[in-house]
């Protein structure tokens, strides 16, 4: 496993970043202290009954503490990126020389709409983190990816816009070892696609993609797979790629989605946290800190050996 | 009036069952000619395999003639579904020998064509593959709606018979044993 505290290089980086990060951790407290003490003062003059200047005094202390955040903030920015690019960017390296990040870069969302992976369209979308590379013969990407809809609700007072969650966590874009034509969607199973899945299938078909009956009792338990041609369904989930589906998904917390199109393969894995974040309050110097990051990469990464993406006997290289 | 009703209402369930259930049998005709068109696909790539192999060895000449005989008895047309099975069972048992047996020559295997060949034939055979899975899951799909109230009230007036679904050939489960292909 990849270890910071061996790579001199990194140390340098780490250490440089390190004397920054106290500057900024510095900068927010002091900001966050000065705004305190302009409460603390305008409670105290009410409290002695000199109201004017405790506004004067919040005023004052309230722009000051604010100019200190802001700058503090922008800093963190910087500092944030310099993280991703110059301390995650040479540890990706151990993993695969081939990897690299590009922090102001992601999943487009005309790719993302183009995926299938999700019924609904956002109306605010952000990527971020892409990481790019090749795991032997199979080039693949990952971004984060934040996707939302509103809803907006007529009250008494006007309008109330209302922000849903679509997905939230890394989308995982490869190669796939097959040649195929159609649409493959396979999405966890949950009470309404289960009813969806059995109204389409014993009534009416909706839209131009059916649902895909597999043989795979529990591969067919835990997702719903709907598919433009049946047999490349078939051709694409073989009994084998549904065993290592089931056991991918079981490696990860929330239920992926995945989809075949135009010859590539989508996984959407939803998360909780935010990855290749640069801590501010704790110590860049702590061995552990990329713990969690290089894990989640690696995971990325043997996703294709997982799934056996490498083995080209398809008519495809 | 209140029979009127009830009379229509049966009619139109009855029409409604009667119709999913054609629509499930034929969803079973057209799986199997999925099943074809991929195994003729396959027949197709044979005579150019044949060629190529030909050309590098002089050994499997008896293997090679037997698979030009299984493949022009398959096409023949004279043969029914279950025949074209069992001959497309024996062609693949051949040259999965055949592609074993070719790993005594290094000329051969490293050969463009042979190994284009390679990939669309093992293509081919996962294509077959998920077809067969198709038509089985058609024909359990077709025969559950036959055997389940209330499919099985029209299906037993209507005379619908359930089907056998695909089995896989005892050759396939078996593992490739390149000392008994050689044997053939």
């Amino acid at each position: 496993m990849f270890n910071t505290e061996s790579n001199v290089a990194l140390q340098q980086v780490l250490a440089a970043l390190e004397e920054q990060r106290k500057n900024i951790a510095a900068g927010q407290k002091k900001g966050y202290f000065i705004i305190a003490g302009g409460i603390a003062i305008l409670i105290l003059a009410f409290v002695l009954g000199f109201p004017i200047p405790g506004f004067i005094g919040i005023l004052a202390l309230g722009i000051f503490g604010g100019i200190k955040l802001s700058g503090a903030y922008s800093a963190q920015r910087i500092y944030s990126d310099k993280y991703k690019r110059n301390v995650i960017g040479t540890a990706l390296k151990f993993i695969d020389p081939s990897l690299t990040i590009e922090p102001n870069n992601g999943i487009g969302e005309n790719e993302f709409r183009h995926c299938q992976l999700f019924n609904t369209d956002p109306d605010r979308y952000k990527t971020e983190d892409l990481v790019m590379g090749r795991a032997g013969r199979t080039g693949f990407y990952f971004a984060e990816v934040h996707a939302e809809y509103k809803t907006v609700e007529r009250t008494k007072e006007g309008t109330r816009t209302e922000w849903h969650e679509i997905f939230k966590g890394i989308i995982f874009v490869a190669d796939f070892n097959k040649n195929f034509n159609g649409i493959t969607i396979i999405r966890p199973k949950d009470f309404g696609s289960a009813f969806g899945a059995w109204f389409s299938k014993n009534l009416f078909s909706i839209g131009s993609n059916d649902v895909v009956k597999l043989e795979n009792a529990d591969f067919d338990k835990t997702f719903v797979t709907y598919g433009s041609d049946q047999i490349e369904a078939r051709y694409i989930l073989t009994p084998a790629m549904m065993e290592r589906i089931l056991n991918l998904n079981h490696q990860s917390k929330y239920s992926i989605s995945l989809s075949f199109i135009e010859s590539r393969m989508y996984i959407g894995f939803p998360l909780a946290r935010n990855y290749f974040e640069a801590p501010v309050f704790k110590s860049l110097l702590d061995p552990a800190i990329m713990d969690e990051d290089i894990t989640a990469i690696k995971f990325m990464y043997d996703i294709v050996k997982e799934l056996d993406l490498n083995t080209r006997i398809w008519g495809k290289n | 009036m209140i029979i009127v009703i009830i009379i229509v209402v049966i009619l139109l369930i009855g029409i409604f069952f009667y119709n999913s259930l054609i629509a499930k049998k034929n969803q079973v005709t057209n799986a199997f000619s999925a099943i074809d068109v991929m195994l003729k696909k396959r027949f197709d790539l044979i005579p150019n395999l044949v060629e190529v192999v030909k050309q590098y060895t002089t050994y499997e000449q008896g293997t090679l003639t037997k698979i030009v005989e299984l493949r022009a008895k398959a096409i023949s047309g004279n043969v029914n579904n279950a025949e074209k099975a069992e001959l497309d069972a024996q062609l693949s048992s051949s040259i999965k020998g055949l592609m074993v047996n070719v790993e005594n020559y290094p000329d051969l295997k490293a050969n463009t064509n042979f190994i284009n060949l390679q990939t669309t034939w093992t293509e081919s055979e996962e294509q077959i593959a998920a077809a067969r899975r198709t038509y089985n899951s058609s024909v359990t799909d077709y025969n559950n709606s036959i055997m389940m109230f209330p499919g099985s009230l029209f299906a037993g007036i209507l005379n619908f018979q359930p089907i056998a679904v695909l089995e896989t050939a005892a050759e396939e489960r078996k593992n490739i044993s390149a000392k008994e292909l050689f044997n053939n």
